[in-house]
């Protein structure tokens, strides 16, 4: 612990004294930690926000609940407001309802008693507390298990999909010596500066002809084949030496065992890393799952969400509360796969 | 078995050609070593016939089968690679059963082949480890064994012992001598260091810029090569070489001495470093003068320079007591001479 404490506190300035360059390291640490985990952690913060709090202006950093009492003679617990008297005294009050620009309220210790209350002569009573139903009701009213499933099917699919092709392409691409193989990487390559918007009415044309519409796999299929895992792929199975594949041909390995047994165990670390990406990806897609599907019983997470977003009225809470949830997948996949981006078990072995 | 033939074999790399036509017939059983200078194709004919590479031109017999379009799985031959191309994410027994699974041998038999393969190369503690866990030699030791229990018809080997260090590469070197008296298998050795080749081989081909220069026993190459290039690349320190010039019969080296030549015109003279001795004082010999001694203990080696002729190197028994700068004759016999015509080709 001693040691932990004394590497992040360390110093450049001598005798306790700071630098300037312990100055900035602190700003520019704090600086980052505050832009790179600010959003993320004011999501998570709001998420636990009921809407008349997410509305408020200015925004508190934490969510706040506000308190309620049982009054004998109501059935709901009415919510509390701090009232400042006309004589400058203050006392808790319970609000039975609103009307116009006063409130009728109560002391909740002598029922009998009605009082009017102007609006801007109370403020209301709360705590620090989580609005969990933010949570809880899209899971019982929203078909948020059917959207959760379509999602982890598209996703699962779609990335296994990405890696096996995307990883025999890069293996001809680069262990098998053909005319206009460089060509075929360069317009593979090329394909990257073609943005999705811009091919999306005919492969919308495309998808529709054979059929696809309104199908989980019509989301799938279009996305598998990716220029970025590809290169990615290619990249690093060029690192793996020749001698491995000839050492194999001479064991009488058939060319799809020297992919499935040689190849794709020693690119590991680049298929995590293409894994990782193509379950964000996927997982984020939004636009191309709009077009194609239309009927409610097929959207994926991000389509469902997007019903909370009326023309009229956004119900910002559950969208929060959501967002925080489809992140949860993508969360854990990161941590369970990011070794595999750091450690390389290619390479040893020879020499 | 593992007679193997190769007859007129070219290979181009696109229109660089660098096999010009090799002709060789390697017997059954034979321990032939591929030798010479980097780039001079040993390699790539090592490759040729693994089938790793296939020939522009020519054909290449096993044992009386033309495998020239064979792939390399079909030749029946196993080769040890020089970066001995272990597979990295699998273990020594793994490795072993590779080749085996791959031909579909039933389990028991796998079993048994790696078991004997791992106990006669001593590596059977390391079955259970990956490559990356392995020193140098083990790796080299499990990189034979894959190409053992295949049971080829011959074995490739190229540079096996290059990535080792010296001490263990004089170990490994008796090791696979051993190991090819017991199997009797023919052995097709790859190399640039001549002591291998001269002390594994049955027979070594001595190659340059992808011709065949010469092929023979070692002990031959030594006492006869047919060439320039063989009498300068045979032997360490490399040959002492002489330009003189043959009339009616007789040639003047330099310092005067008369030597008797079957030739006319120019030639070049060749004496190994070993085949100098100090001269009497009355004897013929090469007058010199000393400017680098390198006393090894059980032998000195000097390097000299005779007066219009160059540099000459002599490899003398014992330590002895000279200074630089000092004059020496060298005395040798004509017995050890080697004579060369001006086209490079051995006279007589």
């Amino acid at each position: 612990m001693n040691a932990v404490r004394n590497f992040v506190f360390a110093r450049r300035g001598r005798a306790g004294k700071w630098h300037w360059t312990d100055i900035v390291t602190w700003i520019w640490l704090i600086g980052g930690t505050i832009i790179m985990f600010g959003p993320a952690l004011w999501l998570i913060s709001s998420s636990f926000k009921g809407p008349a709090q997410l509305a408020e202006f200015p925004p508190t950093l934490l969510p706040y609940v506000q308190e309620v009492a049982k009054v004998e003679g109501y059935d709901a617990p009415l919510p509390l407001y701090q009232v400042t008297q006309e004589d400058g005294s203050t006392r808790v009050m319970a609000e039975i309802r609103r009307i116009g620009t006063s409130a009728q309220m109560v002391d909740p210790a002598n029922p009998e008693e009605r009082v009017s209350v102007r609006l801007t002569d109370r403020q209301p009573v709360r705590e620090v507390g989580l609005a969990i139903n933010n949570y809880t009701d899209p899971f019982l009213a929203f078909d948020f298990m059917r959207y959760l499933g379509n999602s982890v099917f598209v996703t699962v699919m779609a990335t296994l999909l990405t890696l096996l092709t995307n990883s025999m392409a890069a293996f001809a691409l680069s262990k098998y010596r053909f005319k206009g193989r460089d060509a075929v990487m360069l317009l593979i390559v090329a394909t990257l500066m073609v943005p999705l918007s811009v091919i999306l009415v005919p492969l919308y044309s495309v998808v529709s002809s054979v059929g696809l519409l309104n199908s989980l796999w019509g989301v799938i299929l279009p996305t598998i084949a990716t220029p970025t895992g590809v290169f990615l792929l290619r990249q690093y199975m060029l690192t793996i030496p020749d001698e491995l594949i000839e050492a194999a041909r001479m064991d009488h390995a058939s060319e799809w065992q020297i992919y499935w047994r040689i190849i794709l165990p020693l690119a590991a670390p680049a298929l995590a890393v293409l894994a990782i990406f193509s379950v964000v990806w996927r997982w984020n897609d939004f636009l191309w799952p709009l077009i194609v599907l239309s009927r409610r019983e097929l959207y994926t997470l991000q389509i469902g969400l997007n019903t909370y977003a009326g023309e009229l009225n956004v119900q910002w809470h559950y969208i929060l509360a959501m967002t925080v949830v489809t992140m949860i997948p993508v969360v854990l996949v990161f941590i369970f796969l990011q070794r595999f981006i750091t450690t390389g078990i290619a390479g040893a072995g020879i020499k | 078995m593992g007679r193997i033939v190769l007859k007129n074999i070219r290979k181009a790399f696109d229109a660089v050609e660098v096999i010009h036509g090799v002709d060789l017939e390697i017997k059954e059983g034979e321990l032939v070593v591929f030798v010479g200078p980097s780039g001079c194709g040993k390699s790539t004919l090592l490759r040729l016939i693994a089938g790793l590479d296939t020939p522009t031109s020519g054909s290449i017999e096993i044992d009386g089968r033309d495998v020239t379009k064979a792939g390399a799985a079909d030749r029946g031959l196993a080769m040890v690679f020089q970066s001995y191309a272990l597979y990295p994410h699998m273990t020594v027994r793994q490795n072993l059963s590779f080749g085996l699974e791959n031909q579909r041998m039933p389990k028991a038999e796998i079993a048994a082949r790696v078991d004997e393969a791992a106990r006669m190369l001593e590596i059977d503690e390391l079955l259970g480890r990956r490559p990356t866990q392995l020193s140098g030699g083990q790796r080299q030791r499990v990189a034979i064994g894959r190409a053992i229990v295949r049971n080829p018809t011959a074995f490739l080997l190229d540079e096996p012992l290059s990535n080792l260090d010296a001490e263990l590469r004089g170990t490994m070197r008796a090791e696979l001598s051993a190991l090819h008296a017991r199997l009797s298998t023919t052995m097709i050795y790859v190399t640039h260091d001549q002591v291998e080749a001269m002390t594994l081989a049955d027979r070594i081909v001595v190659l340059r810029k992808g011709v065949i220069e010469q092929v023979d026993t070692p002990l031959n190459l030594y006492n006869k090569p047919q060439n320039l290039f063989v009498a300068g690349f045979i032997g360490a320190p490399n040959m002492n070489f002489f330009k003189v010039e043959v009339k009616s019969g007789k040639a003047e080296l330099p310092g005067g001495a008369q030597i008797a030549v079957v030739h006319e015109g120019p030639v070049t003279l060749g004496l190994r470093p070993q085949h100098l001795r100090l001269a009497q004082p009355e004897e013929r010999a090469i007058a010199a003068e000393v400017f680098l001694i390198e006393s090894l203990g059980a032998e000195t080696v000097l390097h000299a320079n005779v007066e219009g002729a160059g540099q000459i190197i002599t490899v003398l028994d014992g330590q002895l007591d000279i200074a630089r700068g000092a004059p020496i004759r060298l005395a040798f016999d004509d017995a050890n001479l080697h004579a060369f015509d001006a086209a490079g080709q051995r006279i007589g």
